[in-house]
């Protein structure tokens, strides 16, 4: 009974802006599901009305079937972990992580068999007689999941745990997480600005702007079918490339036109396309999708490097193209071995099939057949 | 050269503070005739104490000072922390309401110490402790307010989230956690005030009486008709100053402490 529910939850702030507006999702049981967003686009808001922490102040919010909007915190039986960690400074780990089981009137000796289990399962152990203060960001992470953990909460809520720790611990910990959600089974609402938690860590992403909920999907769908121009510029670095253009009927084809290229339209989409013939539109393209050697079907086109970053596993070409004198620029990602100086001109080919065409008025994305299946 | 001249500043600057306090410890322990010698140390005699304790009352109004001082910290610290907390954390009675509470602090004393006997003459508390505790706790209560509503804006309100989440109820949460964690501020905001009320003068002559003099007014009551006992003056002055330096090690180790270390980040 951990499902979690938002019925059209909008929180509207004293000074008349919206902290979140309209927010309509279901999340199941067990689910790990992924806020992802900027900073100040209403996530953690989002995150703290589910806690209870925020008022709601329209809309309905259940756990469990059970309307909760008028609940305190307390009532709620979910964990945060913030990404302060908020740990009791005057309290040993021993004592942080009992915390919620004292104030819930547990047993002595059950509180300490619980914080055993979860010291042991989090590698705490040593240090249960610490205080805070004495312990490494990783160790106060692990301290502030423990805490949660002890509860046995319907639901954990993470509020950017893992924002604090340098790259390699957080790699760890998205991993120790993943896992940890598997063993325990229960609804984990993640809220992040990191692309790769989102794209590795949950079974849905939710993209949130200006308060808003704008795309909800599985993450590789999100990430094959974003639903605007924004989308498709956060969920990865580089972020997809976008290119002013127009759409022309030619022949029976038709054909993506812009200052430096020219793409003919993939067969697959000429059904969803046909109708935009002859409007100005936005070519997105990820950056995967340009290549060093061509390919039947592929595209040229013809790029003068601005910078090639070497990345080891790959070398990402920042370029640009077209004569005009605002010149786009694009970027690609090749392989180790492709270098060129910059400066050099050197041609790409281009994968048209997984293309977006977004409307440049509304940035939405035109509908076209999903590519998942293709790409398979 | 550079540090010559610094180290030379800092020893003048420090003569300046440090000179007429040691020259009033000096002067308490000469006898009385010898006051005014130029010579810097012709006797040692503790004659001074023993009168002062024996011939005036100061050992009476030093017990008054200590109870008035400690007593109106004990009054004004609760609802100190209550309003500071308030104010810190909610948005109750917003920028005006933490400046009206200023209010009082803004008026010259003495425009305060009227209305303030005509109000406890009426109730029947002047020349008492009582009346005197409750006049400082009103008069430091904003002082204190304002300092401890800084201490509680620095603790990160995540904490107590956290609490509440873990299954406290608001007042827990401020019980088990704010409170634990702020004690610093708290004990350190006490001692303040325990030192405001200690020097205070005005008030304690207006409002006491000979019973019920504080250590200040028992001071100003040695410059007599005679002529200041400025050998008993001195003796009185380094007692005064006794509970202030113990005040000054106390606060220092605790505001230098930063309890909320470790907490967050």
């Amino acid at each position: 009974m951990s499902s979690i529910e938002l019925d059209h939850v909008s929180k509207l702030y004293a000074n008349g802006a919206y902290g979140v507006r309209d927010v309509d999702l279901s999340i199941g049981e067990g689910e790990f599901v992924i806020f992802l967003g900027p900073s100040g686009c209403g996530k953690s808001t989002t995150l703290r009305m589910i806690a209870g922490l925020e008022g709601i102040t329209s809309g309905d919010l259940r756990i469990g079937g059970r309307s909760v909007n008028n609940v305190p915190p307390r009532d709620r039986n979910i964990a945060v972990v913030f990404q302060s960690y908020a740990l009791y400074p005057h309290m040993s780990v021993r004592d942080n992580m009992g915390f919620g089981l004292k104030m819930r009137g547990v047993a002595r000796p059950l509180i300490e068999e619980k914080i055993r289990e979860a010291a042991g399962l989090l590698g705490l152990t040593p240090y249960l007689d610490r205080k805070p203060a004495a312990l490494s960001g990783g160790q106060r992470q692990r301290v502030a999941l423990g805490r949660a953990i002890v509860r046995d909460p319907v639901a954990f809520l993470l509020d950017e745990p893992l924002s604090n720790l340098d790259a390699q611990l957080r790699a760890e910990m998205r991993l120790e997480l993943v896992k940890l959600h598997r063993r325990l089974g229960r609804t984990i609402v993640h809220v992040t600005h990191d692309q790769v938690e989102a794209m590795t860590m949950g079974d849905r992403i939710c993209i949130m702007r200006e308060g808003r909920m704008i795309q909800v999907g599985k993450p590789l769908e999100v990430y094959a079918d974003p639903v605007d121009t924004f989308v498709a510029r956060f969920l990865a670095t580089p972020p997809m490339n976008l290119l002013p253009a127009r759409l022309e009927g030619r022949g029976d084809g038709l054909v993506v036109s812009g200052d430096g290229f020219t793409v003919e339209v993939p067969p697959m989409h000429r059904a969803a396309y046909a109708g935009l013939a002859g409007r100005e539109v936005i070519f997105g393209l990820r950056p995967e999708d340009l290549h060093e050697a061509p390919q039947p079907g592929f595209s040229p086109i013809e790029v003068s490097v601005v910078a090639m970053e070497a990345l080891g596993v790959e070398n990402i070409l920042v370029g640009q193209i077209g004569t005009g004198d605002k010149p786009l620029e694009l970027s690609a990602r090749l392989s180790r071995h492709f270098t060129a100086p910059v400066g050099a001109r050197v041609p790409l080919y281009l994968d048209p099939r997984p293309m977006h065409l977004f409307d440049p008025e509304t940035t939405r994305a035109f509908p076209r057949p999903s590519l998942r299946l293709v790409t398979n | 050269m550079r540090r010559i001249g610094l180290h030379l500043g800092l020893l003048f600057a420090c003569a300046v503070i440090l000179v007429p306090l040691l020259w009033v410890v000096r002067t308490s322990l000469l006898p009385e005739h010898l006051s005014y010698s130029p010579e810097l140390m012709p006797a040692v005699t503790l004659d001074n104490y023993v009168a002062l304790f024996t011939s005036t009352r100061y050992g009476q109004s030093y017990l008054n000072s200590l109870i008035v001082a400690f007593g109106s910290v004990v009054v004004a610290l609760p609802f100190a922390a209550m309003t500071g907390y308030a104010f810190a954390r909610f948005k109750t009675s917003g920028r005006a309401g933490r400046f009206a509470v200023l209010a009082t602090q803004m008026l010259p004393p003495v425009a305060i110490v009227l209305p303030a006997f005509a109000l406890l003459r009426t109730v029947g508390l002047t020349n008492s402790l009582t009346g005197l505790i409750i006049v400082y706790a009103a008069v430091n209560l904003p002082f204190l307010i304002w300092i401890l509503m800084g201490f509680f804006e620095g603790i990160p309100v995540d904490l107590e989230w956290a609490a509440q989440t873990d299954g406290a109820t608001a007042w827990g949460a401020f019980w088990r956690i704010v409170l634990p964690v702020s004690l610093p501020g708290i004990a350190a905001a006490g001692v303040l005030g325990f030192i405001l009320t200690w020097n205070e003068f005005l008030f304690a002559l207006v409002l006491s009486g000979p019973q019920t003099a504080t250590v200040p007014v028992a001071l100003a009551a040695l410059q007599t008709s005679n002529g200041v006992q400025i050998a008993k003056v001195s003796a009185g002055v380094v007692l005064a100053v006794l509970p202030l330096v113990i005040a000054s090690r106390f606060i220092q180790r605790f505001i230098v402490q930063g309890l909320t270390f470790g907490s967050v980040k």
